[in-house]
């Protein structure tokens, strides 16, 4: 079977340079500047340049396939190209640094920045990494020693835009991952000055790196991190299209039909972290339209998980795994709160939906998607998750995997949900065009990635720096501003834990 | 053969004005996200009227001379042509239903 990407063509590549040979306009409007300058019988076609093969001169950019072209090589994720500059705004974070390590380990020549504001965020809370995690300095020593990957990295603000500017254009990346925002709804909904922050911080960064992408690198590739929280979860049950309405979805309205094929789909962000990401989403959107630059934004689920290859190969190259109530993620609140004898807490009802995917999954769907670059113009989204469960449901699995293979007596305990959102709604999210366009299989169910966490997480370093902040785990973050901790609502005794 | 048929500018004349059935032509670029959306919409027209109606696809930015032609002022553009003639034309994004209830007319 042929890779996913092999037919897609230099038109898709960020080595091709089309510059000033596109006529940039809306979908309603006409192309007035060729209609002039076109006489009757005059063929005129984009033609394009090859930034990696120069001796190719001008040329049709559909002629040349990935599968054909010698730049592009082949991996288990599709063919890439080779030596393809990825540079990683983030690169310190969680997904940074993993996918740091995942794509030098392919071939990548890895560039990335990062201010360590993620570092400072948690100080602030008073918490810590419970997985202790190296400086920069180490990391990147680690990293060549023991994998052989060098990584360009400059202690960088994404909002430094004269810094990122001299960055880019030296670099000349062809795919820009982009992580470099305050992951956090909780942190967002502390106090005005926080959810300011969040907000600059993410939405600013982010219209910033438009601007310089505009001006430098129109042809990269950019691979910007959304969530699945943009959509809220609509108590009607309609479906959670991947960020756009299919031609078949139709508005009826006083008999009459229209398509909704191609517009944006409803948002109801649920914190001021997750409007910063919606504010993203349309920023990202109209500079596709008005630059004809490429993006995908990756509506992702929650992530779970500390392990791939990689950065099991050295404890210097860990990355990291918080568990206090701002930067914790709920699977990974969970386990530490398994290994240290606390209740797994379930905020109200604890049947709040939601999408989910291990981290080495969440690395196999960013390669695939660095290798099948958007077509010039493009504004796509995808919806990047492996499954989707209950809180209550993956608290019963952490539980079970807790009890059985490591003999920790867990317990589940509700209590008070201090932020505004249903626990209870219908959830019919649509996560097809990954598996379907771009090969994406799922490798890691969450029984594995738990059984992983449990292996490091009650090793007695790490046990001993989960009990030192496992206070800052029960939330104390209103979204009603109120200051208080939740209390238990009950505990729930029966877990079935098979034999 | 059932999928839309790519057309280029040199392919056009051969085969939109003299083919010996309807054609359905999405005029489109890659830029466009209704046209995307349409795509399993046409995909799905191209296998149901197969043999009756030909059903094909033109990239704007990637021909534009016919693009220009046609005067395709905004994409998607649809045009139905029979006997070598424009006999319908409609703009942005369609459902499967305003599409088919295009078609049908010609048939
Ligand atoms: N982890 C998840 O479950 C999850 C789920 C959905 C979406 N996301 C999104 O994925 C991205 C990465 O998430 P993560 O979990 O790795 O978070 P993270 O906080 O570990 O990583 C983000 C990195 O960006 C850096 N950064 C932040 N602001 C910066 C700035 N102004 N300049 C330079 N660097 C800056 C931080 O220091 C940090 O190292 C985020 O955008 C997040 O919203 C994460």
């Amino acid at each position: 079977m042929s890779l996913h990407n092999a037919n897609l063509t230099c038109w898709n590549c960020p080595a091709i340079d089309l510059a000033g040979k596109v006529d940039f306009r809306a979908c309603g409007q006409a192309v007035e500047k060729f209609q002039k300058s076109l006489g009757e019988n005059s063929e005129v076609h984009i033609m394009a340049e090859c930034k990696r093969r120069p001796e190719l001169g001008i040329f049709d950019p559909m002629s040349i396939t990935f599968e054909e072209c010698p730049e592009w090589k082949e991996t288990p994720f599709g063919y890439i190209l080779k030596d393809m500059r990825v540079m990683i705004l983030g690169i310190d974070g969680y997904l940074g640094w993993t996918l740091a390590l995942w794509l030098g380990s392919i071939g990548c020549q890895v560039s990335g920045i990062d201010n360590y504001n993620r570092r400072d965020w948690v100080m602030e809370r008073g918490a810590h990494s419970v997985i202790p995690i190296a400086r920069m300095t180490d990391r990147l020593h680690a990293a060549r020693e023991v994998l052989g990957i060098d990584i360009n990295f400059r202690k960088m603000d994404i909002m430094d835009r004269s810094h990122l500017k001299e960055f880019l254009e030296e670099v000349k990346p062809e795919a820009i991952v982009h992580y470099a925002e305050c992951p956090s709804a909780p942190y967002s909904m502390i106090d005005a000055d926080h959810a300011i922050l969040v907000q600059q911080n993410n939405v600013l960064g982010t219209l910033g790196l438009l601007f310089l992408m505009r001006d430098i690198c129109p042809e990269t590739s950019l691979l910007k991190l959304g969530t699945m929280g943009e959509y809220g979860t609509p108590l009607t049950g309609r479906p959670l299209f991947e960020g756009i309405f299919p031609a078949d979805a139709v508005l009826h309205w006083h008999d009459q039909e229209w398509s909704l094929g191609g517009e944006l789909t409803p948002r109801d962000p649920v914190s001021f972290y997750h409007v910063s990401k919606v504010q993203d989403t349309f920023n990202v959107y109209e500079a596709c339209k008005y630059w004809w630059l490429h993006s995908y934004d990756i509506m992702q689920g929650v992530i779970y998980g500390v392990r791939t290859e990689q950065v099991a190969a050295d404890p210097r190259l860990r990355t990291r795994l918080d568990i206090d109530e701002w930067f914790g993620t709920v699977m990974n609140r969970f386990v530490a709160q398994a290994v240290v004898g606390i209740p797994l807490t379930l905020y109200g009802a604890g049947e709040q939906l939601r999408g989910f995917i291990a981290l080495e999954d969440a690395m196999q769907c960013m390669t695939r998607l660095i290798c099948s670059p958007p077509e010039p113009g493009q504004y796509a989204v995808v919806n990047q998750m492996s499954g989707y469960y209950s809180l209550r449901e993956l608290a019963e699995t952490v539980t079970r995997v807790g009890r059985k293979e490591f003999h920790l007596p867990v317990k589940i305990q509700r209590v008070e949900n201090p932020r505004v959102e249903a626990d209870r709604h219908p959830f019919v999210p649509i996560y097809e065009r990954l598996p379907k366009d771009f090969g994406f299989e799922p490798k890691v169910p969450p029984e594995e990635a738990i059984y992983n966490m449990f292996e490091l997480l009650t090793q007695p370093e790490i046990k001993e720096r989960i009990e030192q902040k496992k206070h800052l785990i029960l939330p104390r973050t209103w979204w009603s501003g109120v200051k208080k901790q939740v209390e238990s609502i009950e505990v729930l005794e029966e877990v079935e834990v098979p034999d | 053969m059932n999928a839309p048929l790519r057309l280029t500018d040199a392919t056009f004349e051969e085969e939109v004005l003299e083919s010996k059935i309807p054609v359905l032509v999405d005029f489109w670029a890659s830029w466009c996200p209704p046209c995307k959306m349409v795509e399993p919409v046409i995909a799905n027209l191209a296998q149901e009227y197969d043999g009756k109606i030909k059903v094909a696809k033109l990239h704007v930015d990637q021909n534009l001379k016919m693009a220009s032609k046609y005067q395709i002022v905004g994409v998607p553009t649809f045009i139905l042509f029979d006997s070598g003639k424009e006999v319908q034309r409609r703009i942005g994004a369609q459902s499967k239903e305003q599409l088919n209830q295009m078609v049908i007319q010609a048939l």
